[in-house]
């Protein structure tokens, strides 16, 4: 029972060394696990504008649904910081247009 | 004088010997000045006649023609001066080169990823936000490498004793500041033309010259884009020949978010229409076409479909 215990607590020293020993050889892999996780919003900034250059094969639908998450998404742009708020919203805006503009002419098409 | 101040000038007698005086003076001075005068009165003439001249040359010149802009040289085209709050923080305007910037990447990246306005001053750049990595600080943030070598850092939130000489790499209006890239002797093995920066600007890209990069990591959040199908357009000017437009190209290089809808509002092809006019005042084409891209004096680039077939 004792030698047990023993081996327990050595094995999790052990475990505790090498968890430390680690941390300090790869500072690349602290600076990464240390790096802040991208904000939700800018998930979806992505996911949202990184589809204008494939608007063209969208259908209406799909690209309604994409102006009503541009327009879900600027309200959370607009509370950030003065730069990002500045950068951020102008990209929306740009890519928002696109989608606006294809569909207009996808309908166009249809007349 | 002398009998004046004795009020003797009150005397008729005594007024008529001041005034007989008077003239006798005047008229030896007008014979001994007569020569000297009319020779300053003539240079004076002819002084004012010169004016008069210069500016009514200027003004008729000006009003045939309108005035005239001095056409930049190779190296200056699509220099862009910003000056937002340079003045205000004591530094020189910064003096931005679009031949370098456009030899290493897509106008998209920069016009549409990191977020620079069209139009010169439309940005609102403040050190600030180079600073903190946006704008000029996405690529010039010290760390980014670029032909083997780290870009030097756009702007600082503090001041090393250093920092006067790196602020003037791109506050250098009216400044004799060394680049790192000569516009010489990078434009040397490039393919010539004869308008713009006077390189050809496609043909080096497409020769490997050239590889201007679509994608930057962090800040671009797309693929690149498929390639695209050029058309023609008919410019409605008998004997013009049409125009092909490259839409591959223009894709390629500037996505779709840049020019629609901003810059071109219409959804039906052929239903807007762009006069040359409009043009020349920085509207459609003319949005890069006047300052960046090559200039509307170059017309056979746009104007290239032959107007007959050779037999």
């Amino acid at each position: 029972m004792f030698k047990r215990k023993i081996i327990a607590i050595l094995l999790l020293i052990g475990l505790g060394l090498l968890g430390g020993v680690s941390a300090i050889g790869e500072p690349g892999l602290q600076t990464a696990q240390a790096a802040p996780a991208r904000e939700a919003w800018q998930n979806e900034f992505d996911e949202v504008c990184s589809k204008t250059q494939d608007a063209m094969t969208f259908s209406e639908e799909q690209l309604t649904t994409l102006i009503q998450k541009c327009d879900a998404l600027l309200p959370q742009l607009e509370k950030l910081d003065e730069t990002q708020k500045k950068v951020f919203t102008g990209r929306l805006r740009m890519c928002r247009g696109l989608y606006v503009y294809v569909l207009d002419s996808k309908k166009n098409e249809k007349k | 004088m002398l009998f004046r101040c004795m009020g003797l000038a009150a005397i008729p007698a005594a007024a008529e010997w001041l005034k007989a005086t008077e003239r006798t003076k005047t008229k030896t001075k007008k014979k001994a000045g007569s020569l000297g005068r009319r020779f300053s009165m003539n240079k004076k003439l002819f002084t004012a006649l010169v004016v008069i001249l210069i500016f009514c040359g200027q003004s008729i010149s000006q009003a045939q023609s309108g005035t005239k802009k001095r056409r930049p040289l190779p190296y200056e085209y699509g220099r862009v001066v910003i000056d937002n709050y340079s003045d205000k923080t004591q530094l020189a305007p910064v003096v931005f080169e679009h031949w370098i910037h456009r030899s290493k990447f897509t106008c998209r990246v920069c016009h549409v990823d990191i977020g620079f306005a069209m139009k010169a001053g439309g940005t609102d750049i403040k050190a600030a936000d180079n600073a903190r990595g946006f704008y000029c600080g996405t690529c010039h943030n010290g760390k980014m490498l670029v032909d083997g070598k780290a870009l030097f850092a756009a702007c600082s939130n503090k001041m090393a004793p250093g920092d006067a000489k790196r602020c003037e790499r791109c506050h250098s209006l009216g400044k004799k500041v060394a680049s790192d890239y000569d516009f010489f002797r990078f434009a040397k093995p490039l393919p010539k033309e004869s308008y713009g920066n006077g390189i050809d600007w496609e043909k080096s890209e497409e020769l490997g010259l050239i590889n201007p990069v679509a994608h930057l990591e962090g800040v671009t959040p797309r693929n690149p884009l498929a390639l695209q199908k050029d058309f023609a357009l008919n410019p409605k000017v008998e004997g013009m020949p049409d125009i092909i437009f490259s839409h591959r190209k223009h894709t390629v290089w500037n996505g779709c978010e840049l020019c629609h809808p901003e810059i071109f509002t219409g959804v039906k092809k052929g239903t807007s229409h762009y006069t040359m006019v409009d043009i020349s005042q920085g509207k459609s084409c003319g949005a890069c076409h006047t300052s960046v891209a090559f200039p509307l004096t170059d017309c056979q680039r746009c104007h290239s479909k032959p107007v007959m077939e050779m037999k």
